[in-house]
């Protein structure tokens, strides 16, 4: 605490005046904007989730099978380039692949690019349409003058990787919001209530926590996530696996409440509560609660990239999300085919999207839960 | 010695309790998976040109003992469980104790050297990393482990997978090679198996590892400030002896007490990183009863296998604690 003191006492009063009347937000909002790393972290996750949201415009193409390149399957991404042999371009261009089967070919599929004719990049060209927050559109960023561009390449059925890739960030974040969302209103109650009262009830509740922990969590949501019926429709299925994961991701959570609460809940400013008459459910949310509001956002963070992994994993095995709805998990589906690991690498692109976003998440995390210690700064 | 008994007495029935308790919920679950055991061992004969109908499918329930109310079923399956049998897989239609045996051994084993491997590495890097004020050192340990938790390992292996195939032309799959699989354990069996389990322990050692570093760090942390640590240092005792001596005692406690949840995270990523390396173990078995065939007795039994490794694994670190910690061992011994 004397460091802090001596670097106060030199600067100017309304500094020192501004510190101590600052609120627990405006605190922690100052211990966080010290912390590079972090606030590196905001803004790849602004960034990211900013371009989820609007995916249907910034990317060129339907995710789904609508948006298919027919001519252009398993295609390598095409970069676009403002000279080659032909010249100089000041618009950037790609080439034109064009497939053919016949004799010489052996009749295979093969395609071949031809480097005389090229697509020029143009920007808000009319294309698949879309809706976004409800309201239809045909406009996207970018796209070429004829036929299409495919940055990450196609996949196996000619869909753009890109397009997925943005869509299934979008994908991801819901699950994510979803399953937190419901682990943490589990996990409030079921934490609240066991380390309100204590005693026999907390003892029980604790006694089922850990049960539920011991099973590891993956095998509980794969055996979950077998009886979901086949016939059920893609968007259903994405509901009922985001609530899965937060049916299962509440115990940390729920523990970390009961213990705070089991220490809280015998301070004097409960004791006068309950004096003065009020009800447990109101003690337990106007009084105990805020006291840890902090904590809890952190916590909240933290676990939310390990729902989304969880969805990816799920996804990946085929228990968890299908077609047509785009995720991670989902377009990672076959790429442990020895003719993707040979031929068509590009499948891994989004790979490095996600574990950006998974990483920001994890240090945006570290550094609120930095942050938000109170006694942070008296520490070092 | 006789309150020594009391608890470990006491520990053994809690961890029979749990034990119950998860029984209970992978059971429920079981039940919940559509179709029962009855129809699909029909449907397998179905399959070899007898038509069935509805009068043998319940037929093969009473002979399964399906028909009998929830309750007694759960009874039967769990004390049958505790001694070793868990019937006969619906699909394989084959004993699985009989079907399981090595394989959950083998799966066990991997997972239990990750473990291992994953402290290994930790506490010292853990202890080092806490006492350093090595920034550059510092800053790599932590993106190191940063790396291991967003990074999982399924995708770790999916990327040493694209590697090797990509450099070396081999994917470095399964855990034997073409002429051992089915051969009996001997030394040659045994050296090709250890030429290719280490792939396995490294991918589900990484995040644990990770995992492991940062719980290391933190408890070290937390320990070295103290007073007592000072006071040793005033003393004269100095060095990797203050520190093994003194604060790294401490901070082992809780890492011992929570083996088993770390067993419990490893187990976690066992079936993915099976089928992805297409392992031949517990792991892949529980994969595919569950995601293709619906095999509720055989992925019941897997479950609850795990779970019991898990629970057992508690139970011995906590007599372990009590035997090796003076303040534990005290409170019991008086």
């Amino acid at each position: 605490m004397t460091n802090t003191t001596a670097i106060y006492a030199d600067t100017d009063q309304s500094l020192k005046e501004a510190y101590f009347t600052a609120g627990q937000g405006q605190l922690i909002w100052t211990r966080f904007k010290k912390q590079k790393a972090a606030m590196a972290g905001v803004i790849v996750l602004v960034v990211l989730i900013l371009s989820g949201l609007f995916a249907p415009i910034l990317t060129p193409y339907d995710p789904t099978i609508a948006g298919r390149d027919a001519d252009y399957q398993n295609g390598a991404p095409q970069i676009p380039k403002f000279w080659d042999e032909n010249g100089f371009s000041a618009r950037p261009f790609i080439y034109t692949p064009s497939r053919e089967r016949s004799a010489a070919t052996n009749f295979r599929w093969v395609t071949t690019v031809d480097r005389e004719a090229r697509r020029y990049v143009v920007f808000f060209p009319k294309g698949d349409k879309y809706k976004l927050f409800g309201i239809p559109g045909t406009r996207h960023l970018f796209g070429v003058n004829e036929g299409k561009i495919h940055l990450f390449g196609t996949d196996g059925g000619g869909k753009d990787i890109f397009s997925r890739t943005f869509h299934a960030i979008n994908t991801s974040l819901a699950v994510g919001t979803i399953g937190v969302l419901i682990a943490f209103v589990l996990a409030l109650v079921i934490g609240g209530v066991s380390g309100y009262y204590g005693g026999w009830i907390d003892s029980i509740l604790q006694m089922i926590t850990d049960a539920v922990r011991t099973i590891p969590a993956i095998p509980l949501f794969m055996a979950l996530s077998a009886f979901i019926p086949i016939e059920w429709s893609a968007e259903t299925r994405f509901l009922f696996i985001s609530m899965i994961l937060g049916f299962i991701g509440w115990p940390t959570l729920a523990r970390r409440v009961r213990t705070h609460l089991l220490t809280e809940r015998n301070q004097e400013y409960v004791l006068a509560a309950q004096l003065c008459g009020a009800p447990a459910g109101h003690i337990i949310r106007k009084h105990l609660l805020p006291s840890f509001t902090s904590y809890i956002i952190v916590d909240l963070v933290i676990s939310f990239p390990y729902m989304v992994l969880s969805e990816t994993a799920l996804s990946f095995i085929g228990l968890g999300l299908k077609d047509p709805v785009n995720s991670l998990g989902v377009m990672l589906q076959s790429v442990t085919s020895a003719d993707v690991l040979l031929n068509y690498q590009w499948y891994f692109i989004p790979v490095i999207f996600f574990i950006t976003l998974v990483l920001a998440f994890v240090f945006v995390g570290d550094g609120l839960r930095d942050a938000a210690d109170p006694y942070g700064d008296t520490k070092k | 010695m006789v309150q020594f008994l009391r608890f470990a007495a006491v520990r053994a029935f809690l961890a029979m309790f749990t034990l119950i308790l998860v029984s209970f919920i992978v059971f429920s679950l079981m039940e919940l998976v559509p179709g029962d055991c009855a129809e699909r061992y029909l449907a397998f004969k179905n399959t070899t040109g007898s038509g069935i109908s509805v009068a043998d499918i319940e037929s093969e329930r009473i002979r399964l003992g399906l028909d009998k109310p929830y309750i007694t079923r759960w009874v039967t399956w769990i004390f049958n469980a505790f001694q070793g049998d868990f019937g006969d897989s619906c699909i394989l239609r084959v004993n699985i104790s009989q079907l399981l045996g090595q394989k959950f051994w083998l799966s066990l084993g991997i997972c239990m050297t990750s473990l291992l491997v994953a402290y290994l590495i930790a506490i010292p890097v853990g202890i080092i990393s806490a006492t350093s004020n090595n920034a550059v050192l510092n800053n790599s340990l932590r993106l190191v482990s940063y790396l291991g938790l967003a990074m999982p390992n399924f995708l770790l292996a999916l990327m040493i997978m694209l590697f090797s195939t990509v450099f070396f032309g081999d994917s470095l799959t399964g855990l034997f090679s073409k002429e051992f699989r089915d051969a009996a354990w001997s030394w040659p069996r045994v050296k090709d198996f250890l030429s290719r389990a280490w792939l396995p322990v490294f991918i589900l050692g990484w995040s644990a590892t990770a995992f492991a570093i940062q719980t290391v760090r933190a408890l070290m942390s937390d320990e070295i400030g103290k007073l007592y640590v000072t006071a040793a240092a005033a003393r004269g005792v100095s060095g990797r002896r203050l520190l093994w001596r003194y604060p790294a005692r401490h901070a082992l406690g809780p890492i011992i007490n929570s083996l088993g949840f770390d067993l419990n995270r490893i187990f976690n990523e066992l079936p993915i990183v099976a089928l992805i390396l297409t392992l031949t173990e517990a792991g892949a078995l529980l994969l595919e009863s569950l995601a293709r065939s619906n095999d509720q007795q055989l992925a019941g039994a897997i479950i609850f296998m795990l779970t019991a490794s898990i629970v057992v694994l508690n139970f011995v670190t906590d007599i372990i604690l009590a035997l090796t910690d003076p303040r534990v061992r005290r409170s019991i011994l008086g």
